[in-house]
Order: C-alpha cells, then structure tokens, then sequence
C-alpha cells in the first residue's frame, strides 16, 4: 500500500446483527468499489476499526476470504470503543486499515485434519478458518472445539446448530462444552449427547482420536486457555511446530511501530501485530512471554 | 568519505550560513541541564556539553504531533515540515537515530517520520565522556553514517568529515571557508580520539550479554530494582532509542476533531493492557523487566537497541543505574 498507512479507507455497514446480549455482527463493505475488489485477506489477519473523532481499535476478521466483497467483524461490547460502535446501525460509515499480521498458513496445511479449538470470543478467528476449509474443501478433516460459558453466549449459535446436524457431510465435526446448564444447553445435549456436554474446551479431547501425523492444530481463546489445550495436545504428541495460536495484545498502529504489542527478551523480540498474531507452540517455547 | 578543516576564525560564518537553511537548533544550557533549542547565534549554544536532557529524537518523533485533521467526516493529512539544522549531536543520538530509522523507515514507512528525516541537516561534533557515558563498549562512540557533517575538535579549529551529499553541496558553497588537512590536523585527532577512547569510566562487556539477560530472567535482582524503581517513565522520555506512542483522537471545536499521537512509556500500566481488563504486563517487575529486554535486544543486523548515551543514569529519579542493573544481573547467574 502506497501513502500513509495510518489512513483508513471507508467502509459502509451493511448489516448489524445481534449475536449474544454483548457481541454483534457487523459486515461491512468499503465504498471505494476498487478498494473493495482489492481487499483480499488471510484468515487470522486483523483490521483496525477507526471511528473518525474517537479513535482506533484492531479487531479480527471473521468472515472468509473465499466470500468477496464484503468483510465481517464480531465485536464485543467491552470497552468505550466498542460501546460506540454497538451503537452504529446500517449505513453508517466507519474507516477500515489492514489487513494486518500474518494469518493463518492455510496453504500450508492443504490436506490435512485441523483441529479448531476456540473458547468465547475466540471463535471470531476460526469461523474465519471455518469458512475458508469449508469452502475450498481442501482439508482432510476438520474438528471445531468450542467452550463457551453458557447458551445465550454462543457465537454464530445458528452456524454451530447448523453444523452440529449436517457438518459430518462436509468432513467437519463440531463438539461444543458449556459451563452453565440452562434449558436450551440440555436440549442441545440430548439432540447431540455424543458432542455437546457440559464442562470445558479440553472435555471435548476426550474419545476423540485424531491422525496426529497429519494434524495442524489452531487455538484460539483467553489467555488461560492455551496452557490447558496446549498440555492435551501435546499429551497426544502433537510437533509444537504444527500448533497454531492467534494471540491479542493492546495494538495501536498494527504496523510495528507503536511498540505496546512487543514482547520477548534480549534474543527474542517479536511484535504481535507485525509477526504474528499466529504463532506456533514453538514460537512460545522460544520466546518468552508470548502466551 | 571527505575530510576538510574549518578554522575558528569562520566557524561563525559557517554557522550563519547553517541558518539559512532553515531554523537551527542547538545545544543550550538551562539551568543545570542542555537542551536542543532554537538558536539565533554561536554564543547562545554551549558546544562543550556532555548531554542533552531530551534527545534528539524529539525533533523527529514529536512528544505530541498531529497526524491527521477531520474535515466534513474525512480525515485530512497534516502539512508537512520546513528544513531544519539540527545542530551539535553527538555520535551516540546519531545512533539513536538509526535505531529509529530502522523501526520508522521500514516497511510500511512512517511518512511523519520520514518526511521530518529528508528534512532534517544533521551537523554531529566530537565529545568527551562522563562519568556515566558507556558507548564505547556497545560501538556507538563514533557515527560513521547518518549525518550531513561532523565536527572533530582541533586545537585551532574543527576536523570536518562529510557524510552525505547534501553536506558536500554545503562545504562546497562555502569552499573558501575550509582548508585542506594538514598532517599536524590528523595527529591531533589522533591524539584527541585516542585521550578520548580513554577516558570512558564505564563499560558493558558485550559478549553474550544478550544470551545471559535471557538466562536470567528470574534472577531476583529484577524484583530487588523493581521495588526501587518509582515507575514515572522518566526514561521512557530521555532515551534517544524508545519509541512508544499512543494515538488519541480529540475534539477541537463542535465540528473537527484531530487525530494526535504523544509518547507513551512501557512503565505504565495501561502500556499492556487490553480490552476487557486483562493486563499482559500487571506487575511493576514485568514493566521493569519488559524495559530492560526491550533495550538489551541484540538484533543480529545492528545490535543493541541502547545506544550507551547515560541520559537514564543522569535522570533516573530513584538512582538506578543502567550499566549496574545489567551488571547484577549477570553476575546473578554466577
């Protein structure tokens, strides 16, 4: 990109919708039909939203580049940023600057099963990677963890109820724990009671057998996540070069120079918006303070 | 590279000429401390100081800068910047500088950054260390690039060395003010550099440093300084290499609004916190730490990112010493 990269290009809210009492659907498309035709992305890359007059903040894409011409983002209402766009309604405008970070190596792993594990917010990223193998069909087989607290929590709730009846026709099987019992959860245990259960991410692990030589695995979720997930997967002796993880870190330029999202020691600094925010396990191992 | 002599007698003249340049900024002494100010005159700079309180880097990376200005819903670029001399900066912020070019100038390039940098007429002059300079032992003692001219200090005048093509124009312009080196110029620098090289009281010992800093990283001693360390960021400020910044957008009038960024310092604790309340940095010794690694970071294509110039020593509120940290640290390993 020529010019300023600090400027942002306009885009046009095309619909908003309500995923959970605190999160929202945003898809979103630039106005600048060439820009539009343009954007192309990875999944796990990231964008800044920039609401002209009160500031910036990255959030990660969750829509599939396979699907041209419109990008979605799912934000959560959690901070003043976030409670202003919650406010915004179709067909108002807001600025976009990215893509930003490395994404995913999708090439890469062509062929192979995929692991998805996400936990709350986390599944923004992986439907992004969802999408994208659902699309191409070029993975072997793809399993989506998901922890989440409770149902009304469940992002994309009509995708993974979706998948939860059909996915086994697309090479995808989708296993889904909740921490809070409700109706609806033990409705949804007893349509699916060999995936859906009540407990956390790493229950789902349990009785299921992967081909771990030909295995990637991709982790998204709080920062408590990573260590549980990490030890099941590695217990199943997973290479820590074939686990993935998008990190999050207080980003305000998305281009490496700001400094806020740097981390490591004196023989490792890395920026997570600039060389990440994808990293493999052994990049943690070998970088101290990542996860 | 070129080398001429320019005697005392036309180094005013010389510096007349430097300000029609554009405006010139020079070391001067306040008080107790040196700062890079606007100078009309040689008399008003001190030439004979040690160090500025800010560096250099202020001129380039401004503590508060606009960069863009909100117009009928649009954002529009603020205007560039004029010429400017920067007068009198010595080889360890010259350094600094490059530091700086490397996060600012590389890919996508700061067009704030670099528009000030095509600007900027960078005159470097020869010093003599303290008792808290050490950049000698990390090599940042003696800039062999990044400035338009330097300005060696001769018994009867200046050793001049030109380091780019905008200072070849200007010594050419004024090619009746300089003289060619004479042998007795050369011993002299030799012997200046030479007085100079020793009379450095402090060092790093460079070898494995960065490994070792990695080892340590539980080393007690982080905590012990942690506890001493007040968290003001003051060498956040001071240090011609750190480069945080946070944008913030505010409103001018009912209408317009403008987009600034300002320094940031990793001391403080929203420096690593994110949205939600989750802090990766929450502790002090994590900020404290985080400094010191961010500093110690051995890039293979240029080193370290500390550039030895003593500004942290000299300014540190609570009297924690830089060179000692990293000594103790090392030594906790043992």
């Amino acid at each position: 990109m020529t010019g300023n990269p600090y400027q942002s290009h306009d885009a046009r809210i095309l619909e908003v919708k309500d995923l959970t009492p605190r999160e929202k659907l945003f898809t979103l498309r630039f106005i600048d039909p060439e820009i539009n035709e343009s954007f192309t992305f990875k999944p796990g890359q990231f964008v800044i939203v920039d609401v002209r007059g009160f500031g910036e903040f990255p959030i990660s894409l969750c829509s599939s580049p396979t699907r041209k011409g419109y990008i979605q983002l799912c934000i959560r209402k959690v901070g003043r940023m976030t409670k202003f766009v919650h406010k915004m309604k179709e067909g108002d405008v807001v600025g976009i600057r990215g893509p930003y970070g490395n994404g995913f190596p999708m090439e890469n792993m062509e062929g192979s099963n995929l692991i998805l594990v996400a936990g709350g917010l986390g599944m923004a990223p992986l439907r992004s990677v969802l999408w994208y193998t659902l699309d191409t069909g070029k993975y072997e087989h793809v399993w989506l963890l998901y922890g989440t607290k409770a149902y009304e929590d469940i992002l994309f709730r009509d995708e993974i109820i979706h998948l939860l009846k059909h996915g086994e026709t697309m090479n995808c099987t989708v296993k889904m724990a909740y921490e809070i019992e409700s109706p609806s959860c033990i409705y949804l245990e007893r349509g699916f009671s060999e995936r859906v259960c009540r407990g956390v991410v790493t229950d789902l692990f349990r009785g299921e057998s992967f081909d771990i030589e030909n295995s990637y695995a991709l982790i998204c979720g709080p920062p408590i996540m990573y260590r549980f997930v990490i030890r099941e997967l590695l217990n199943r002796k997973l290479s820590p070069g074939r686990i993935y993880m998008t990190l999050e870190r207080r980003m305000r330029c998305g281009v490496g120079k700001c400094g806020h999202c740097v981390v490591g020691t004196s023989v490792s600094m890395k920026y997570i918006c600039r060389d990440g925010p994808v990293f493999t396990y052994w990049d943690a191992l070998a970088t101290r303070g990542l996860i | 590279m070129r080398y001429v002599k320019l005697p005392s007698e036309n180094f005013g003249e010389f510096f007349n000429f430097l300000q029609r340049l554009g405006p010139t900024y020079g070391p001067v002494k306040e008080g107790k401390t040196h700062h890079f100010r606007e100078v009309k005159g040689v008399s008003e700079m001190d030439l004979n100081y040690t160090r500025t309180m800010l560096p250099p880097k202020k001129f380039f990376v401004r503590p508060r800068e606009r960069l863009f200005r909100l117009e009928n819903g649009w954002w529009k670029e603020e205007d560039g910047e004029r010429p400017f001399v920067l007068f009198g900066v010595h080889a360890c912020d010259i350094h600094g500088l490059k530091i700086l070019d490397k996060v600012y100038l590389s890919d996508p390039v700061d067009p704030y950054y670099s528009k000030r940098r095509q600007n900027a007429f960078i005159v470097g002059i020869s010093c003599m260390p303290d008792e808290y300079c050490f950049c000698k032992s990390l090599g940042t003692h003696f800039a062999m690039d990044g400035f338009d001219l330097f300005l060696h200090e001769l018994p009867d005048g200046w050793l001049v060395r030109i380091g780019s093509v905008r200072g070849h124009e200007v010594a050419w312009e004024n090619e009746k003010l300089f003289e060619e080196v004479t042998d007795e110029d050369l011993r002299h620098f030799k012997e200046f550099e030479e007085k100079r090289a020793n009379a450095f009281q402090k060092e790093i010992p460079q070898e494995g440093l960065a490994d070792m800093l990695d080892l340590a990283y539980n080393s007690p001693v982080w905590k012990d300084y942690a506890e001493k360390c007040l968290a003001c960021g003051n060498c956040n400020m001071v240090c011609p290499t750190c480069r945080c910044y946070e944008v913030c957008d505010s409103w001018v009038d009912a209408y317009s609004s403008v987009r600034e960024r300002r320094y940031d310092s990793c001391f403080m604790e929203s420096h690593g916190l994110v949205a939600g309340g989750h802090n990766f940095r929450p502790t002090r010794l994590d900020r404290f730490r985080h400094r010191y690694y961010c500093k110690s970071y051995f890039d293979p294509s240029s080193g370290f990112n500390c550039v030895g110039c003593g500004r942290w020593d000299e300014f540190c509120p609570a009297g924690i010493e830089h060179v000692k940290v990293l000594e103790e640290v090392r030594g906790s390993l043992r």
